[in-house]
C-alpha cells in the first residue's frame, strides 16, 4: 500500500515545553487511521504541524512523497489535503451552500480566471450533491449561523470535503455532538469513505466512534507514540490503559 | 437581494437622476460631494465592511487621487488617463499599506493606517515644490467628454454619478463573483479560509488596494468638482468620517455607505439651525443608533423588514433550531 503521508521524527517545542516529540508515522492510501491520547498528548499539536498551521521544531512531512514541512496551509490544501477543526469553524454570515462553494472555489481555475468566472465557481451543483449527501437540503440557504451545533459539525465535515479531497484530517468530529447526531456523522464519514475511497486520519477522545471508524490507532501520550494496532488491540494495551487511567 | 431591496435601489437610482431638477447650485454641489463620498466610502467598505481589515487611511487615498489627478491635469494630461492614473496609483500604495495588515489586525492596523494618512499630510503640505504646500493647487479644469462640458453644477454631477454607477456596477460584480465570498471568508474566520486553500495573503492585499483604489478614484472626481485642493481636505478627520459613514450606513452592507455618506452630506445642512453644536448632535445620534443598532441604518431596515416578513410568514420548525451546547 502505497503511503498518502509521511510524518517522521516530528518534533515541535513551545519555549521549554516540547509538545510533540519524536512522532513517526505513515497513512496509506484508503484507511482511516485513529488518533487517540489523553488531553495535552500533543495530538492537535501534531495535526497543525502536518497541515502548516505550525512549522515543526524539527523532522518532515510529506504527502504522496512531497515534502510539505513549512508550506502554508492554503498550498497544503491545494495538494489535496484537508481538515476539519476541534472548534467549530463554519462562516457564520454564509449560507450552507455558499460554505460549501467556498471550500471548493479555490480549486477552481486561478484567482484572477475565478473574479471573470460564474459567481458560483461553477460549483452550485457540486455544493447540491453535497448538502444531500450530508442530508442538510433542509438547509441548504439557511445562514450557517443559525444551523444547530451538531448541523454545523456535518456541515463543516461537508466543506472538507468539498473540494475532493485525497486525505482529510478530522481533529475530534464528535466533540460536542449528541448521540444521534453523532451516529449520523460516523454513518456519513464511513459511506464517504466506501463511495470515494478516501483516506481519512481522525483524532478523537470518543472510544466508541474511533473503535467504529478506524482501521489502526496511534495512541500519543505527553507528545510521544506509545502504541499502535488495530482497535482492539489498543483497547488491551497495558500502556495506553496506564496512559489513560494512571496508576 | 430581494424583490423589495431591488425595487428600492430602483427608486433611489431614479431619484439621483431627476434630483437637478428640483434643486439650486448649492444642492447640486451637495449631491456631487456625496456622489464623492459615496465612492471612497464603497472603497473602505470593501477593505472594512467585506474584507475585515480596519483603515484609517481612506482620505489619505481620496487625497493621493486628488492631487494625482490635479498635478497631471495641470501637466496637460487629458482627464481619462488622470483619473486611471489616480486610481492606479492608490492601487499599488494600498497594495503597499495591505502588507502590515498581514501581521497586525484590529486596532493595531488602525494605528499603522492612521500613521500613514499622517505621513501623507506631511508630504501633502511639506513638499511644496510638488504639492503646493498649504496653498495647495487651484485652477483644476473640469473635464471636457466628447464634447461635452461638465463646467456647469448639473453636467458635472450627471458625470460624477455616470462614474458612481460605473464603479458600483464594477464593485457589486466583484463582490458576486467568488472573490466576494472569499473576502467574506478573510472577515469571518481566516484561519479556517487558510485551511480551504485561500491564500489569504494574496485577498488581503486585494483588499486594501482595490477599496485604497476606490478611494483615489474618489479624489479624482473631487478635485475637478471643488477645483482647488489643499492638504487640509485630507486629514485624519476625513478618514474618520468615512469610517463613520461606512458604520453609520450598515458596514457589510452593499449600499450602506451610500447611506452613510447621504447622512454625512445632509446632517450638518439640517442641523445648520444649531450652528457650533450640530457635531454634538451628530456624536450623540451616533451613539444612540450604534447602541440600537451596530450594524447600521441598514441593518436595522434589515432587522425591521426580517420582522415583518417572520410575522407574516413564520418559519418552519426545523430552522428554529435550539443550538446544542459544546
Amino acid at each position: 500500500m502505497t503511503a498518502v503521508l509521511e510524518v517522521a521524527n516530528l518534533r515541535k517545542s513551545f519555549g521549554g515545553i516540547t509538545a510533540v516529540d519524536g512522532v513517526s508515522f505513515d497513512v496509506h492510501d484508503g484507511e482511516i487511521l485513529g488518533i487517540i491520547g489523553p488531553n495535552g498528548s500533543g495530538k492537535s499539536t501534531l495535526f497543525n504541524c502536518v497541515l502548516g498551521q505550525l512549522t515543526p521544531t524539527e523532522g518532515e512531512v510529506r504527502v504522496d512523497g512531497k515534502p510539505t514541512t513549512g508550506m502554508r496551509p492554503c498550498d497544503i490544501n491545494r495538494l489535496g489535503v484537508s481538515r476539519t477543526f476541534q472548534l467549530l469553524q463554519v462562516f457564520p454570515q454564509l449560507s450552507v451552500r455558499d460554505n460549501l462553494i467556498l471550500a471548493g472555489q479555490e480549486h477552481q481555475g486561478s484567482m484572477y480566471s475565478r473574479l471573470l468566472g460564474p459567481a458560483d465557481a461553477g460549483l452550485n451543483s457540486a455544493a447540491g450533491q453535497m448538502i444531500e449527501f450530508f442530508r442538510l437540503t433542509h438547509l441548504a440557504h439557511e445562514q450557517a449561523g443559525m444551523l444547530s451545533y451538531g448541523q454545523q459539525k456535518l456541515l463543516d465535515a461537508a466543506m472538507a470535503f468539498m473540494a475532493g479531497p485525497r486525505l482529510v484530517l478530522l481533529d475530534e468530529p464528535a466533540g460536542g455532538v449528541n448521540l444521534t447526531m453523532l451516529g449520523h456523522l460516523r454513518e456519513r464519514l464511513q459511506a464517504y469513505h466506501a463511495e470515494r475511497k478516501a483516506t481519512f486520519v481522525v483524532i478523537e477522545h470518543q472510544m466508541e466512534f474511533v473503535m467504529a471508524l478506524c482501521t489502526r490507532v496511534l495512541v500519543l501520550a505527553e507528545g510521544r507514540l506509545i502504541a499502535e494496532g488495530s482497535p482492539q488491540e489498543i483497547r488491551r494495551n497495558p500502556a495506553v490503559i496506564e496512559a489513560y487511567l494512571g496508576h | 437581494m430581494n424583490r423589495l431591496g431591488a425595487l428600492a435601489v430602483a427608486a433611489a437610482a431614479v431619484f439621483t437622476v431627476v434630483l437637478p431638477l428640483f434643486l439650486k447650485p448649492y444642492g447640486i454641489y451637495l449631491s456631487s460631494t456625496w456622489v464623492v463620498l459615496s465612492i471612497a466610502a464603497m472603497g473602505l467598505n470593501l477593505t472594512l465592511g467585506y474584507a475585515g481589515q480596519v483603515s484609517l487611511a481612506q482620505g489619505a487615498f481620496v487625497g493621493i487621487g486628488a492631487y494625482t489627478t490635479a498635478l497631471l491635469m495641470h501637466a496637460g494630461v487629458p482627464y481619462p488617463i488622470a483619473f486611471v492614473a489616480a486610481g492606479l496609483v492608490c492601487f499599488v500604495v494600498g497594495w503597499v499599506l495591505g502588507y502590515p495588515a498581514l501581521r497586525v489586525q484590529h486596532h493595531y492596523l488602525a494605528f499603522v493606517t492612521l500613521a500613514f494618512t499622517t505621513l501623507v499630510f506631511l508630504v501633502l503640505r511639506n513638499e511644496e515644490w510638488l504639492t503646493g504646500g498649504t496653498y495647495g493647487l487651484s485652477g483644476i479644469p473640469r473635464p471636457t467628454l466628447f464634447g461635452w462640458s461638465t463646467t456647469g453644477a448639473v453636467s458635472f454631477y450627471y458625470f460624477s454619478l455616470g462614474i458612481l454607477t460605473v464603479l458600483t456596477a464594477g464593485t457589486w460584480w466583484m463582490l458576486r463573483s467568488p472573490w466576494g465570498r472569499a473576502f467574506l471568508a478573510l472577515r469571518e474566520n481566516p484561519t479556517r479560509a487558510l485551511s480551504l486553500g485561500l491564500d489569504t495573503r494574496r485577498y488581503t492585499l486585494m483588499a486594501f488596494a482595490i477599496g485604497s483604489s476606490l478611494g483615489g478614484l474618489s479624489g479624482a472626481v473631487f478635485a475637478p468638482l471643488v477645483q482647488y485642493i489643499e492638504p487640509l481636505s485630507f486629514t485624519l478627520n476625513l478618514s474618520l468620517n468615512l469610517l463613520l459613514m461606512v458604520i453609520v450606513g450598515g458596514s457589510g452592507f452593499f449600499f450602506g455607505p451610500f447611506v452613510g455618506a447621504l447622512v454625512a452630506v445632509l446632517l450638518p445642512e439640517w442641523l445648520r439651525f444649531i450652528q457650533g453644536y450640530y457635531l454634538v448632535v451628530y456624536a450623540v445620534m451616533v451613539m444612540v443608533m450604534m447602541a440600537f443598532s451596530p450594524t447600521g441604518i441598514l441593518g436595522l431596515v434589515e432587522r425591521f423588514v426580517k420582522a415583518v416578513s417572520v410575522r407574516h410568514d413564520p418559519p418552519e420548525p426545523v430552522l428554529q433550531a435550539k443550538r446544542t451546547s459544546p
